[in-house]
């Protein structure tokens, strides 16, 4: 099961907007308590067997469980959303709002609405494909693999990140390393398995103590911190609670961040395959 | 002094052996060919490198935004750029001062993308030797969505003129930028950038894609004398619409090509100092050999009063005429090469069995056709280190002449 999780940890904001919540499943997955479980279960897939430091006082999740959950946060077999993304730069910030579609792991329309400017344009993602059509010229392109690394519409993400599929659980080694005071939770350390390629080498997450993502830090292949990604503002929105804002702040590079905020959501919306088409695409303008 | 008969005796002495002679004088000729001709290549592969970094890439100074350098940032841009380049014009020193955008963008002939860069270049002064557009009648190909792209780009991606291309980037305001243009020619340039990712176009055609009104990232200026480039860019740097931004001269932007330029007298000397060791070598074994064989003829001429100081003078004197014949040789053909290949150039691709003639360093793309250039520094640095190397290389057989005993001599 491909995981929105994963794509946020990915900063995949286009599929804040259209794949991640669209790329949902069973909502059952999305059990976001943490049952007690006394000790941290070492049989688990990926799960490390080091000892966490648990304070006093407090019991140690299931670190598998809360994985798991977290990959399946945003799960739907169909999503329909509304975001808006916010790209701020060092004396500049601007805002566009999104519609976006999404079904499956694959499968993802995002339309921008706002600004006028920039209204119409659209991303496709079939699979690891992605196409832009822009209005103004009424073309449809397909983004290059050599430009996959590139800022996808300006933003602090790429056009990777929207395609990325990962699993948490499947790709890397799950470890809790204690409790968390900023923010309160507990932090769990995901470290790349050896045979993964991707953009990590390890992430961190701390998990408030309702079991949903609170910050993701993300460390490249030189174990640098290469960007964090606050999620807050914690709602019940299309029927979940889920984060509805994810910040992400990229290092070394003041005054630059990017924030996507969900402004409606409905999962598990019967949608027709035809809608992720070139045809429909160029058609729909 | 030496006298007439003694200069004689040492040209006879080298025909009593012509062979060995015209080996060894055959040997420093080659050496000093060798010398010639890869001094004279290092030159030309180093005007061409100077020429291309000093030239359409960098200028001999520019002119930034800070941090554009680094962050090439769309939005670190130089804004009244017209008032900016009245202000660079206005100085007498400035031959050509041209304003330019780099943008990455998007291109696409059909419904697959690949990575271009937008380069905004001013047609009107960018028509000069060493300008961007350096062919006559190039400015006349931009504006009115009309573009040119690089040669490798349109190799690459199949482009060809009158081809509608679509161009896809992101403008100053961060929204989409897009528009079509019409590839009217394919051009060659030594930027690597526009070389190989170039799609140029009209200044004012890029302000109006990037949302750019009266901005650019670049001004480059080219100075009427190199000597005077530092001093310009003292000046322009004290003018107050600059004051705010980067004026770099050429050296600092790239000190690559310092560094390269050492390197090239570095190996010069090199092969100088191979072609010394190689001369010394051969004279003075030749010479050894002679008085060795001739031992029994110096003990005559010591025992008849020649005086050891006089056979002395003739075994130099032999040398010398040695050294001189090999290195007249040497340098005629060395500068029969230069004046064979300096018109036409060299093609080191051909020479290495390769089709490509162009090779990107740092930036710039070179072509693999050298023009080698002789200069006379180089002819009098050669014949004044070979001769010096003859007459060192008879040392030897010098001493062991000095203490020749004449009786002992002719026994021999």
């Amino acid at each position: 099961m491909a995981v929105l999780s994963s794509r946020v940890p990915h900063l995949t904001a286009a599929m804040l907007a259209a794949t991640v919540l669209v790329l949902l499943s069973a909502p059952a997955a999305c059990d976001n308590s943490i049952a007690p479980q006394g000790r941290v279960p070492e049989s688990e897939l990926g799960v490390s067997s080091s000892t966490p430091i648990v304070p006093p006082g407090y019991t140690a999740p299931d670190v598998a469980q809360l994985i798991r959950n977290f990959d399946n946060l945003y799960d739907s077999s169909g999503t329909v959303a509304v975001s808006e993304i916010t790209i701020v730069r060092p004396g500049k910030t601007r805002t566009m709002r999104m519609r976006s579609w999404s079904k499956g792991d694959d499968k993802a329309l995002i339309v921008i609405e706002a600004p006028v400017r920039d209204a119409g344009t659209a991303t496709l993602k079939v699979g690891n494909n992605l196409w832009n059509y822009l209005p103004k010229i009424s073309r449809t392109i397909r983004i290059p693999p050599s430009m996959m690394m590139g800022s996808w519409m300006g933003s602090d993400m790429t056009n990777d990140d929207l395609v990325r599929e990962s699993s948490y659980l499947d790709d890397y080694a799950s470890e809790l390393v204690g409790r968390s005071d900023n923010p309160p939770g507990w932090k769990v350390k995901l470290d790349a398995l050896p045979d993964v390629a991707g953009l990590w080498n390890r992430i961190e997450i701390v998990f408030s103590d309702d079991g949903l993502p609170a910050r993701m830090q993300f460390f490249d292949r030189r174990d640098r911190l290469s960007r964090t990604m606050v999620l807050e503002d914690v709602r019940w929105i299309g029927g979940r609670r889920v984060p509805t804002v994810m910040r992400v702040i990229p290092e070394r590079e003041e005054g630059r961040s990017t924030e996507f905020r969900y402004l409606s959501v409905e999962f598990d919306v019967d949608l027709d395959d035809g809608m992720f088409s070139l045809a429909h695409l160029e058609r729909r303008r | 002094m030496m006298s007439v008969s003694t200069l004689r005796i040492a040209w006879r002495s080298l025909g009593r052996n012509f062979k060995r002679t015209l080996l060894v004088a055959g040997a420093i000729a080659v050496g000093q060919f060798a010398f010639l001709a890869t001094s004279a290549l290092m030159h030309g592969y180093g005007e061409q490198f100077f020429n291309a970094a000093t030239g359409p890439m960098l200028g001999h100074a520019q002119v930034h935004a800070y941090d554009w350098r680094e962050d090439r940032s769309i939005d670190l841009t130089l804004a009244d750029i017209d008032g900016l380049l009245v202000d660079i014009r206005s100085d007498s020193n400035v031959a050509h001062a041209s304003a330019r955008i780099y943008a990455p963008a998007m291109a696409a002939l059909t419904e697959d993308g690949f990575m271009g860069v937008v380069v905004g270049v001013d047609p009107e002064t960018e028509c000069h030797e060493a300008g961007l557009l350096p062919v006559d009648g190039m400015g006349e190909l931009l504006g009115e969505h009309r573009v040119l792209v690089g040669a490798g780009f349109a190799k690459k991606h199949d482009i060809e003129p009158g081809m509608e291309i679509a161009i896809i980037g992101q403008d100053m305001d961060g929204s989409i930028a897009s528009d079509l243009y019409t590839v009217e020619d394919v051009m060659w340039s030594a930027v690597e950038i526009i070389y190989a990712l170039g799609i140029v176009m009209s200044l004012d055609d890029a302000q109006e894609l990037l949302l750019m009104p009266d901005q650019a990232h670049e001004i480059v200026v080219h100075t009427s004398d190199r000597e005077l480039i530092d001093e310009t860019v003292v000046r322009l740097s004290h003018l107050p619409s600059l004051a705010d931004l980067e004026v770099l001269s050429w050296k600092e932007l790239a000190p690559f090509v310092i560094t390269m330029a050492t390197m090239v007298d570095l190996f010069a000397y090199i092969v100088l100092i191979v072609v010394f060791i190689a001369a010394a070598a051969g004279i003075a074994n030749t010479m050894l050999m002679s008085t060795f064989e001739r031992t029994h003829e110096f003990g005559m001429l010591l025992s008849l009063g020649c005086s050891p100081g006089r056979l002395s003078t003739m075994i130099a004197v032999e040398a010398a005429i040695l050294g001189l014949v090999g290195v007249a040789i040497g340098t005629l053909s060395g500068i029969g090469f230069v004046a064979a290949t300096s018109e036409s150039g060299l093609n080191y691709a051909a020479l290495g069995g390769s089709d490509s003639y162009e090779v990107a360093f740092k930036g710039m793309q070179f072509s693999l056709l050298i023009y080698p250039r002789i200069y006379a520094k180089d002819i009098v640095i050669a014949v004044a280190a070979i001769l010096a190397t003859s007459l060192m290389a008879v040392v030897w057989p010098i001493m062991r002449i000095v203490r020749l005993r004449p009786v002992e001599a002719m026994r021999s």
